[in-house]
C-alpha cells in the first residue's frame, strides 16, 4: 500500500511537471535535429520544385554551420554548447530585459537610484505641471523613511525668511559670496556632460539665480559662457590649474579666480560614489576639446589620483586649504564623503590649531551620483548622507568650529523633503546634480559612462545632442530650482519654522535607531 | 597588416560583385541566360543583383561583417547552382565565371571569419575577446 502510494504520487508528480514546464532539453535537441532535416528538405525542394528554395537552403546552411560551432567547437558559453541555437532565446530576452522591466514591469516606486515616482516629481517641477496627487502616499512610511515634523502652529508662508547663505564672511575673505537660495547645482564636469547640457544648466542657473559647481573638468569654458555664478571644483588631478607634474599652479588658479563669475573654489578630497578613488572619464568620452581643456591624452581613460599630492596628513591638508584661500582670494571649501569619524576630528583639530578653516565643508553621501565609477565603490564604500551629516555636525560643534565654517550636503537631494532633512542635520545649503539632470530630461538610462546617452546629456555625440535645446531645457532647470525653493517654503511654513536656527533635529522624524533614514 | 589584408579582400570582392550585380540588373544577355536555366527569370535575377550590390557596398562600410555574411550566402547559392544545374563551364567561358565565384567566396569567407565578432546579435558568442567589455 505504502510503496504503491509513493510510486503513484511520484509518477503523478512527474506527470504534473512535464505538463506544466517546457522540457527545454528535449525541445532543443529536437530543434537541432530539425535544423539539419530542414536543410535537407530545402535542398531537395530546390532541386526538384524550384531553385527559389535554395534561398532557404543557404540560410539553413549558414545556421547549421553556426549551430555546429556553438555546440561542438566553442567553450565559452555552456548554454550554447549544451542546447545550440535555442539557447540564443535566452540571450535575446536578457538583452531586452532592462527595457522591458523599466517600461512594463517595474512598479512606480522600486527602481534605483530614482524610482519612477521620484523622477516624475522632478519632471513635473521642471515642466511647471501641478504636482498634487490623490488617495494617499505610496511610500511605506513605517520603514526607514525620514519625515518632517509639522507644528500645531504653522507659520504664514510669507513669514519665512529666505534661507540665503554666505561664504567667507566668517573670516576676512576679500571676496565673500552670498547665495540667495539654499539650492546649488552640484559638480558635473564638461566631459562627464556634453557641451549642450553644460550650457543649458549654466543658463538655467543664471535664470534662477543659483550657483553652479563646475566639476573637475579643467578650465570651465562652457560654464563661463552663460554668465552663471560658479564654484570652481579642484579635483585631485587639478585640471585647469595644474602644473606639469600635477601640483597646484598658483598663477593659473589666481588667473581663474580673477574671473568675475568664479565666486568660490571647492577642493574635492573625495566623492560619495567612489571615496578613496579619483575621478574617472572613460576614453569614449574624451573629445579633442576636452583633452585640450584638461591637458590629457585621448587614447586612454583619464583616471585622477586618489588624493591631492599636497594633502598627505591633516597638517598638510589644512596648509593647502590656506594656500588656496590666499591665492584665490575667494571663499574656499572642501568636499568629502565621510569615512572615519576620528580622522575628521583630527582634521578639525588641526584646523583649529593652525587657525585655518575652510569656508564650507561639503558632505557627500555614499549614495551620491557619478558619471563613471567602479560598482564595488558605488555600492560598498563610504557613509550615506543621513548617517554622515549628524556626525560631522557633532564633531564641528564639539570642536567649536560651527562659527568658522558651514556645511553643504549632497547625495540624492532631489526633493524638498530630503533637502530639509539635510538642513535640519546642520547643512546650510544643498547640492544636487542628478536632480538637475532629470530636469534636463534625463530618463535614467544608466549609460553615462558610455557616451551613448539617449537624451544627449552625458554624451559628446552631436547626433545624440541634436534634440537637446539649450533654451528650452534651461527654462526647465530654472523652473525646477524655483519649484524646490517654493516647496521648501511651504514645508517650512507647515513646520512653523521662520528662520534658519529653528530648523534642527527636533523638526525631523528619523525612524531608525541610529538616526538615519532615507 | 591584418587590417590592410582584409581591406584588400573587401575591395577585391566588392570590385567583382558591383559590375556583376549591375549586369544582372540591366538584363545582360549572359545573366538572363543563366537565370533562364535556373528557372528564376526575371525575379530571381533582379533579387540577386540587388543583394550583390548591397553586399558589396556593406563590405566597404563599417558594417563589413554583415556584408561578408551576405556575400557568403549569395555565393553559396551560386555554388549550389553550378553543382546542381549549370556545371563548370557556362556558355563556353572556360570556367571563368566559376573562378570569379570562387575568388569572391574565399575572400568573403575570410572577411566573415576575421570580423565575425562584429556580426549583429550573435557576434559576441563567436569571439574570444569581444564578449564583456570591462568598464
Amino acid at each position: 500500500m505504502t510503496s504503491g502510494n509513493a510510486t503513484g504520487s511520484t509518477s503523478g508528480f512527474r506527470h504534473l511537471e512535464t505538463r506544466l514546464t517546457v522540457n527545454l532539453d528535449r525541445a532543443s535537441r529536437t530543434a537541432n535535429v530539425a535544423l539539419i532535416l530542414a536543410l535537407g528538405a530545402s535542398f531537395v525542394l530546390g532541386l526538384y520544385v524550384s531553385f527559389y528554395f535554395h534561398f532557404l537552403t543557404v540560410v539553413l546552411l549558414l545556421t547549421n554551420a553556426v549551430n555546429f560551432y556553438w555546440r561542438h567547437l566553442q567553450v565559452r558559453h555552456t548554454l550554447l554548447a549544451n542546447y545550440g541555437f535555442l539557447a540564443q532565446v535566452r540571450y535575446l530576452l536578457e538583452s531586452v530585459g532592462p527595457e522591458f522591466r523599466q517600461y512594463l514591469f517595474a512598479n512606480d516606486s522600486e527602481e534605483r537610484p530614482f524610482s519612477r515616482n521620484e523622477r516624475a516629481e522632478v519632471y513635473r517641477k521642471a515642466k511647471g505641471i501641478d504636482s498634487s496627487g490623490a488617495f494617499g502616499t505610496q511610500r511605506d512610511l513605517a520603514t526607514g523613511f525620514a519625515t518632517l515634523r509639522h507644528s500645531f502652529f504653522p507659520a504664514e508662508a510669507s513669514q519665512a525668511s529666505s534661507f540665503q547663505v554666505s561664504f567667507g564672511d566668517q573670516r576676512d575673505c576679500p571676496h565673500p559670496y552670498t547665495a540667495g537660495h539654499p539650492v546649488f547645482i552640484s559638480a558635473m564636469s564638461y566631459g562627464s556632460l556634453g557641451q549642450k547640457a553644460v550650457r543649458a544648466l549654466a543658463r538655467g542657473a543664471r535664470k534662477a539665480g543659483i550657483p553652479m559647481n563646475t566639476g573637475e573638468g579643467g578650465h570651465p569654458k562652457h560654464h563661463l559662457a552663460e554668465g552663471a555664478d560658479l564654484i570652481f571644483q579642484m579635483g585631485t588631478a587639478k585640471f585647469g590649474v595644474r602644473t606639469e607634474d600635477g601640483q597646484l599652479d598658483d598663477e593659473r588658479l589666481e588667473a581663474l579666480s580673477a574671473h568675475d563669475q568664479v565666486k568660490m573654489v571647492e577642493i574635492k578630497l573625495s566623492q560619495g560614489a567612489k571615496p578613496g578613488k579619483g575621478g574617472l572619464l572613460p576614453k569614449e568620452k574624451i573629445s579633442e576639446e576636452i583633452a585640450e581643456l584638461r591637458g590629457v591624452p585621448r587614447d586612454r581613460d583619464v583616471v585622477s589620483p586618489a588624493f591631492h599630492p599636497e594633502c598627505v596628513d591633516p597638517a598638510s591638508t589644512v596648509a593647502f586649504i590656506r594656500r588656496v584661500q590666499e591665492v584665490s582670494g575667494l571663499p574656499v571649501g572642501i568636499k568629502f564623503c565621510l569615512g572615519r569619524d576620528s580622522e575628521l576630528r583630527e582634521l578639525v583639530q588641526e584646523m583649529r590649531s593652525q587657525d585655518v578653516f575652510p569656508d564650507w565643508i561639503t558632505v557627500d553621501g555614499a549614495e551620491g551620483g557619478t558619471g563613471a565609477a567602479p560598482r564595488s565603490f558605488m555600492d560598498g564604500v563610504g557613509l550615506p548622507l543621513f548617517q554622515a551629516l549628524p556626525t560631522v555636525q557633532k564633531i564641528l560643534t564639539e570642536e567649536g568650529a560651527t562659527d568658522r565654517t558651514r556645511i553643504l550636503a549632497s547625495g540624492k537631494l532631489i526633493d524638498a523633503r530630503r533637502q530639509l532633512v539635510a538642513m535640519a542635520m546642520g547643512a546650510s545649503a544643498t547640492y544636487t546634480a542628478r536632480g538637475f539632470m532629470l530636469a534636463l530630461g534625463c530618463i535614467q538610462a544608466l549609460q553615462c559612462n558610455q557616451n551613448t546617452c539617449p537624451v544627449g546629456i552625458t554624451t559628446h555625440d552631436p547626433a545624440l545632442q541634436r534634440g537637446l535645446d539649450i533654451e528650452e531645457k534651461s527654462e526647465r532647470v530654472a523652473r525646477y530650482a524655483r519649484a524646490l525653493c517654493r516647496e521648501q517654503g511651504e514645508l517650512l511654513a507647515a513646520m512653523g519654522v521662520r528662520s534658519r536656527p529653528e530648523l534642527d533635529l527636533s523638526t525631523v522624524h528619523l525612524p531608525t535607531l541610529n538616526g538615519a533614514g532615507s | 597588416m591584418k587590417t590592410l589584408g582584409l581591406w584588400a579582400l573587401r575591395i577585391l570582392a566588392a570590385a567583382i560583385l558591383l559590375p556583376v550585380g549591375y549586369q544582372k540588373l540591366i538584363g545582360d544577355e549572359m545573366s538572363v541566360m543563366l537565370f533562364d536555366t535556373l528557372g528564376m527569370e526575371p525575379h530571381g535575377r533582379i533579387i540577386i543583383g540587388v543583394v550583390e550590390i548591397i553586399a558589396a557596398l556593406l563590405l566597404l562600410s563599417p558594417l563589413a561583417a554583415t556584408g561578408a555574411l551576405l556575400v557568403v550566402a549569395v555565393m553559396l547559392g551560386a555554388i549550389i547552382a553550378h553543382v546542381t544545374v549549370l556545371g563548370v563551364e557556362v556558355g563556353g567561358d572556360g570556367g571563368r565565371l566559376l573562378a570569379m565565384l570562387a575568388t569572391v567566396f574565399v575572400s568573403g569567407t575570410t572577411v566573415l571569419v576575421a570580423l565575425r565578432h562584429q556580426l549583429p546579435i550573435i557576434g559576441h558568442t563567436l569571439d574570444r575577446t569581444g564578449d564583456e567589455r570591462l568598464p
